[in-house]
């Protein structure tokens, strides 16, 4: 009796269904689509949801992935219109409301708000129509993955690792020393067959027989005259270079306690130096960021290449700063970054950043070199005194839109042609840095 | 012969040593007059934990310790930098009593000390594209280069943000929102205000 009571029961909801299925073909071939979920097929419907899903969800939803907010594929199945309409609304609402599907989506994606749109019944509905085509199309591959894998591929291109250039080096003089051994048996046998010939007069005896005289060589006096003059003349170039790098610490690069890729951050990401180095256009100093502002990033970003887990290097802030990757909460126990100064500049010297950069309006690189390319930072300039000096001799002041300037532009003008330079204000001056 | 080589070695050896003044991966090299390079007063971006820095010319026993040393052993970890006090109100600074997560008093109530003058929206392009840009793209569409693997970040012409007013946008940007974290401490609020200009052109795009 049930299993007949079933069957009908499917029967009929068959029925219905190829009927419903029947009615909705015929309705969509009528000029005002609707069906039975409020939802319309119209492609102008279609087309406003998706230049509306793209200007307004896309940041944070997908259809096929979770972004920041959950997939939404066949959203208007799980959830009815009236809530869907109510949720793109208003979220933190339905959330208040103690609606309990609303809070445990809240608490399932991190508590991240939704942020309310204020959009008319209209334009929520052509959203969900635009979700629903997109529904049952297949997920496109993800480009950008792909893109990072090639990008990596490329750079590991870049250089040929330094293992394969010795393994060649040794094959090269091994087939050299072969080559000799086998030049050196060829010239013993054809001695001795011409030895054997007999057929020789005496010079050419004489010839044959000869011997290389190598340490008639080693001690003859031009021999003896260049080796010296080579020796004292590396001797003495070795001796002025060394004494000059004194004090000299171009192309210091200390390993830092986290292995922070300025190449990674500055050239590829390009994020701008001010973003981090804040005191560069305020203070003496560019300043070390304090890890709050690597945390604006690595709050979210954890891993690098978008790999899952956390990197062992962003651990390291997370380990200073006694942050909880996984709960997102901040222990009471942090910890100073120790990281290593590269450029050490005396401390009989003076040097403010805000007057180079904000006033002078330097480029970082001037001096600091292609650090968007450093791997590793390294001091680039030797930032010796002749270096500074020799700047100040070159470097026009950039007066334009300095009222500061305008009476000593006026001055300078009055005697020279020439633009006015850093030494004609007193870029030279002893007591400018050293004081 | 022996006696020749030996005055040669010591003569390259020499050489090697000097050439060893030379800076290098992990190393500062030599300097000339180290008490020059190093501040004996306490410094705020370098410091020296090693007691036994420089006790090779120590000018001052008495001080037990190294000549460079010149970490302060009474703040945490030997820091000579200490964290501002809580509730610290920098420099030019003013402070708002509303509270970090309440966008909307912040919309209503703040607004800004600045006039929005075109040089002023002009500054506030500059800041953008050093402090926002990465993230929220040249023309705030959310792609930055940083904003597209960050991802979450919102088009200012979206119907959500498109209306917010000056003030939900300071508050913002002062302490973060969502994904955001908070930029008062890169951020001068006069810097801020002057953001704000900007991204109101943004939004109106």
């Amino acid at each position: 009796m049930i299993t007949n009571n079933l069957s009908i029961r499917k029967a009929t909801r068959l029925i219905l269904s190829a009927s419903f299925f029947l009615l909705v073909i015929f309705f969509s071939y009528t000029s005002q689509a609707q069906e039975s979920d409020g939802i319309p097929t119209d492609e102008s419907v279609v087309s406003a949801g998706e230049s509306l899903f793209k200007g307004n969800c896309a940041q944070c939803h997908d259809i096929h992935e979770v972004v920041i907010g959950p997939a939404l594929k066949d959203v208007h199945e799980r959830r009815p219109k009236e809530w869907l309409l109510k949720w793109v609304k208003n979220s933190q609402k339905v959330i208040a409301s103690g609606d309990e599907y609303a809070v445990a989506l809240f608490n399932e994606y991190n508590k991240n708000v939704m942020p309310s749109y204020p959009f008319s019944d209209e334009q929520v509905t052509s959203l969900l129509a635009y979700i629903k085509v997109e529904s049952t199309k297949e997920p496109v591959k993800a480009e950008v993955a792909a893109a990072g894998d090639a990008a990596g591929v490329a750079a590991a291109d870049d250089s040929i690792p330094s293992s394969y250039l010795t393994a060649i080096f040794v094959v090269l003089i091994v087939v050299l020393i072969l080559i000799l051994v086998v030049l050196g048996l060829i010239i013993s046998v054809l001695r001795k067959y011409l030895n054997e010939s007999s057929e020789l007069n005496e010079e050419d005896v004489e010839v044959v027989n000869q011997k290389f005289d190598l340490f008639g060589l080693l001690q003859s006096n031009a021999f003896i005259g260049l080796v010296i003059f080579l020796f004292t003349a590396i001797v003495l170039k070795t001796l002025i270079d060394g004494a000059f790098t004194i004090g000299v610490q171009q192309g210091y690069m200390p390993t830092q306690p986290i292995a922070f890729s300025h190449e990674l951050h500055a050239g590829q990401y390009e994020i701008d130096c001010n973003y981090c180095h804040t005191g560069v256009r305020k203070a003496k100093s560019a300043n070390i960021p304090s890890p709050n502002i690597c945390m604006n990033c690595h709050s979210g970003i954890k891993n690098v290449g978008g790999a899952s887990g956390v990197s062992p290097e962003i651990a390291k802030i997370y380990a200073a700063i006694d942050y909880n990757p996984e709960t997102g909460e901040y222990g009471n126990n942090p910890k100073p970054i120790e990281w290593v100064r590269v450029h050490n500049l005396p401390d009989l010297a003076y040097f403010n950043h805000s007057q180079h950069v904000k006033v002078g309006g330097l480029e970082c690189q001037t001096c600091h070199g292609p650090v968007e390319e450093m791997e590793v930072v390294y001091q680039y300039s030797t930032l010796t005194m002749g270096w500074c000096i020799n700047c100040h001799r070159e470097t026009d002041v950039n007066t334009k839109g300095n009222e500061y300037y305008t009476n000593l532009v006026e001055l300078h003008e009055e005697h020279s042609k020439e633009p006015m330079k850093v030494e004609d204000i007193g870029g030279l001056e002893c007591s400018k840095c050293h004081y | 012969m022996l006696k020749k080589i030996y005055q040669v070695g010591i003569v390259g050896g020499v050489v090697l040593m000097l050439a060893s003044c030379t800076a290098g991966p992990d190393n500062t090299g030599l300097e000339y007059a180290p008490q020059m390079y190093h501040s004996t007063p306490y410094e705020p971006l370098s410091q020296i934990q090693d007691k036994e820095a420089g006790t090779w010319l120590d000018s001052n026993p008495e001080d037990e310790h190294g000549e460079f040393y010149n970490s302060n052993e009474y703040n945490a970890f030997g820091m000579t930098m200490r964290e501002p006090v809580a509730g610290t109100i920098r420099r030019g600074g003013i402070p708002n009593h509303i509270a970090p997560d309440d966008y909307e008093t912040a919309a209503t109530e703040l607004t800004s000390p600045i006039e929005f003058t075109p040089d002023v929206v002009k500054e506030g392009k500059a800041l953008y594209d050093r402090f926002c840009d990465h993230c929220h793209g040249a023309k705030g569409m959310g792609d930055g280069s940083v904003g597209k693997v960050f991802k979450g970040v919102p088009t200012y012409n979206s119907a959500a943000i498109k209306d917010q007013p000056e003030g939900h946008i300071f508050h913002v940007i002062t302490h973060g929102k969502g994904r955001m974290g908070a930029h008062s401490s890169q951020l001068s609020v006069e810097e801020r205000w002057k953001i704000v200009s900007y991204v109101q052109t943004l939004q109106k795009q």
